[in-house]
């Protein structure tokens, strides 16, 4: 018996339009719609039941909303494996496949697997969560990149052991593990001694990442007269989110105005991180942002003044690159305000 | 120095009247080497087997290998520990290949013990899988450690040093089929020509991490636990000069027999004067301690200077806390301008995503990764099991458990099993037979 994949499409490649209907909700379609047709005549002993199709902005604003809803389409089919895209460069695109995909994995333990450009904002998001094979960056890369998940689907369907991600083309997922090969350590490990004394090209068996290090930075030099302000990676916001900052894999990150306020009040702010019990910190957000001792701190004198907006995001599964590109938008605006000093609370 | 090592292939071991080598076949008369074995009043139970690849036999709890040998000027194989001391790497020894002698607990194992399979799909975790060997399963009355989850297993290990020294005398008066000649020229006196070649160094870091002593590698007979880096000669080494301990997950050990056929160092060896002048084996250890490790990375890095080394082997036998040690060293040669090729497996967890080594420097540049201690791997049963599948689970094996709330017990009642890679006999062979790899998924 044939095997059942269900396949996720923006508004673009479901046929509904282009940007002016990039706010449309989700919707289910019994058949082909887009590249459904392409996996179906491609896909090994497996039939496409379904195309699904949710505008990107929608899925970008009301991402629970968005997925819930999907959740709720497949909850009565069955299916063997889910696919989503190609999302190419397309970055709400991408953020979508990676978002439902990793709800339909957590859910149903299906196989499910995407397709990004490396510079997607996506990949980095959910390549730990999700295959993601890599593509172009245009959707004229449609015929190679939906090919190459293909591929790797099809092993997912035959039950096969998925290979490395150098072999497989996908983004490594942040796991290592050992695999048989022909050559044995010494010929591998002459042939890496020669190159080095050649000077030759080699590719060492690990590869130690880069560390971004930050130096540490000065003192400053009259705290009495600083102006000094208040960050954080704990989530800690207004109780309605007003910036839709993600629970967890930020991108997101908010400026809250603190002016007259003696304390962060329970109830008027809360924390969004999904990476700890938030209980203590839903009964006192000062806890995580300290804005009572700050205040009384600046009453003694012994700084300036605190600065009128906090910052929040959370840090949880949030990548490096989206932290450092977050902090890059935020440092001109603490420049401009003529603050001094930053106090960064993590959790 | 100028070492000879005589090779005798062995196809076939039997029992048989009288000990002896022809044809390929070694005979071994049963009844006198377990007298010899036994001549240790300590050893309680003792019987011998003989298994070759293909045989669908599990052994378990595996203590030590060894290369069965005998030096041709009489003296013994282990100065130091099995015998009196003698300067080893000089002269003639005959071995018999393809072979070695296999110590298996006949009950009682611990965290330092590893588990061998003949034939199946675990055939390929261990070099020993692959070759004809002679086991001694035994008991003892070290009644002190029977219990405890890190043994010395004194009276097991020195007993199959004696059997394969008992065992080797057979091919001394023989003829080898081939001859490997490992020859080297005292370091101030090489040609014009080798001393304009790049300098090389191998820093080998063997296990010696335990306070108590007994437990260690020894280098003549000295436990490494109370000892600086040295400068040594690959043929010492080849030698008998080492001797395996018995501390650290077994997968990341190195065997005796490991030592006396150490395949890095002969590759090193072969093509020394080509492309590199192969300056010597900077002999390091492990310690726990940072001041301890710092003190030894400070001794190699010193050494290899003073040398005048370019560049440098370092491997280290274990992982987690000698990562210190390793990385440690690397990166301080390579601060001192010797660039490092580095051997190690690595600890990614059974998810494949923690980070592969205690610590990470970015002066790691050049590594050979050989495997990884924590990935899962399940076999099916064994007809035979030399020694007691049991131990694997019961006795604290750094592969092996009880029972897990979700993988069930290591040892299932069918004889099947569940277990880390750390469990495998020597299985991550970083000395250079590892057939793996580590890759990104």
């Amino acid at each position: 018996m044939s095997k059942k994949a269900i396949i996720y499409v923006n508004q673009f490649f479901g046929q509904l339009g282009g940007e002016d209907t990039a706010g449309v909700g989700p919707s289910i379609h019994e058949g082909l719609i887009g590249p459904a047709m392409a996996y179906n005549a491609q896909l090994k002993d497996c039939d496409v039941t379904h195309t699904i199709i949710c505008g990107d902005n929608y899925m970008g604003s009301n991402p629970e909303d968005a997925v819930a809803q999907i959740l709720g389409f497949l909850e009565n089919l069955e299916f063997d494996i889910f696919i989503a895209g190609p999302a190419f460069n397309a970055g709400r695109y991408g953020v979508a496949c990676g978002t439902i995909c990793k709800a339909v994995k957590d859910r149903f333990g299906v196989p499910v697997i995407t397709s990004m450009n490396q510079e997607n904002p996506g990949m980095e998001m959910f390549r730990k969560d999700i295959i993601i094979m890599k593509g172009g960056n245009i959707a004229s890369k449609m015929r190679k990149d939906l090919a190459a998940v293909v591929k790797v689907a099809n092993k997912m369907l035959a039950g096969e052991q998925v290979g490395p991600a150098a072999e497989e083309g996908y983004f490594p997922t942040g796991r290592r593990h050992q695999v048989f090969i022909e050559e044995d350590a010494t010929t591998r490990f002459m042939r890496m001694l020669h190159a080095r004394i050649a000077g030759e090209e080699f590719v060492s068996e690990l590869i130690v990442p880069k560390l971004d290090r930050v130096p540490i930075a000065a003192p400053v030099k009259d705290l009495k007269q600083a102006k000094v302000a208040l960050l954080t990676t704990g989530g800690i916001v207004p109780v309605d989110n007003p910036d839709r900052i993600q629970s967890a894999s930020a991108t997101r990150w908010g400026k809250y105005d603190i002016t007259g306020m003696e304390r962060l009040e329970s109830g008027v702010f809360k924390t969004i991180h999904a990476g700890f019990d938030p209980a203590a910190a839903n009964a006192d957000p000062n806890v995580i942002m300290p804005i009572d001792v700050l205040r009384a701190m600046e009453k003694e004198g012994v700084f300036g003044s605190l600065h009128q907006y906090f910052y929040s995001t959370v840090g949880t599964g949030t990548t490096e690159k989206e932290a450092s590109r977050m902090a890059k938008e935020i440092l001109p605006l603490l420049q401009a305000d003529n603050v001094d000093a930053c106090i960064m609370v993590s959790t | 120095m100028k070492l000879e090592i005589g090779n005798f292939y062995v196809n076939e071991i039997a029992f048989g009247d009288e000990l002896s080598f022809k044809d390929g076949v070694l005979t071994i008369n049963k009844e006198e080497a377990l007298a010899m074995v036994k001549e240790d009043d300590r050893i309680t139970e003792a019987e011998l087997y003989i298994v070759k690849p293909g045989d669908e036999v599990r052994l378990c709890p595996v203590k030590e290998a060894i290369e069965p040998r005998v030096r041709l000027d009489g003296k013994g194989l282990f100065p130091g520990y099995t015998s009196p001391l003698r300067q080893s790497g000089n002269g003639v020894l005959h071995a018999l290949k393809n072979c070695s002698v296999l110590v298996v607990g006949r009950h009682w194992g611990g965290f330092q013990d590893g588990l061998i399979d003949m034939s199946g799909p675990g055939q390929k975790h261990t070099y020993f899988g692959g070759l004809n060997n002679i086991v001694l399963v035994a008991d003892t009355n070290e009644e002190f450690e029977r219990y405890e989850q890190q043994k010395k297993n004194d009276a097991l290990r020195r007993a199959g040093h004696k059997l394969a020294e008992f065992i080797g005398q057979c091919v001394k008066e023989l003829t080898p089929e081939d001859t490997d000649v490992y020859e080297t020229t005292p370091i101030t006196k090489r040609s014009a020509e080798v001393n304009a070649l790049p300098a090389l160094v191998a820093v080998l870091q063997p296990q010696s991490q335990m306070e108590a002593l007994g437990y260690n590698d020894l280098v003549y007979g000295w436990d490494m636990n109370k000892y600086l880096p040295t400068l040594m000669s690959p043929q010492e080494i080849l030698d008998g000069a080492l001797v395996s301990g018995s501390f650290m997950p077994c997968s990341s050990k190195w065997s005796t027999y490991d030592f006396q056929n150490y395949p890095i160092l002969r590759a090193l060896m072969d093509e020394d004067g080509k492309d590199y002048n192969f300056l010597g084996v900077i002999m390091a250890n492990l310690n726990v301690a940072m001041d301890q490790k710092e003190r030894a990375i400070q001794f190699i890095v010193q050494t290899a200077t003073e040398l005048g080394a370019d560049f440098a082997l370092v491997t280290e036998e274990g992982y987690g806390n000698p990562d210190a040690d390793y990385v440690g060293a690397i990166a301080a040669l390579e601060t001192a301008g010797i660039k490092v090729v580095g051997v190690a497996n690595e600890c990614t967890g059974r998810d494949g995503a923690s980070q592969p080594l205690v610590t990470l420097d970015e002066k790691i540049h050049a590594m050979v990764s050989t495997g990884n201690v924590s990935e899962l791997i399940e076999l099916p049963p064994m007809k035979v099991v030399l020694g007691e599948l049991e131990a694997l689970g019961r006795d604290g094996n750094s592969g092996g458990w009880e029972g897990d709330e979700v993988l069930g017990p290591s040892v299932r009642p069918d004889g099947s099993i569940i277990m880390e890679d750390n469990g495998l006999f020597c299985g991550d062979m970083t000395v250079g037979w590892s057939h793996k790899t580590m890759k990104d998924f």
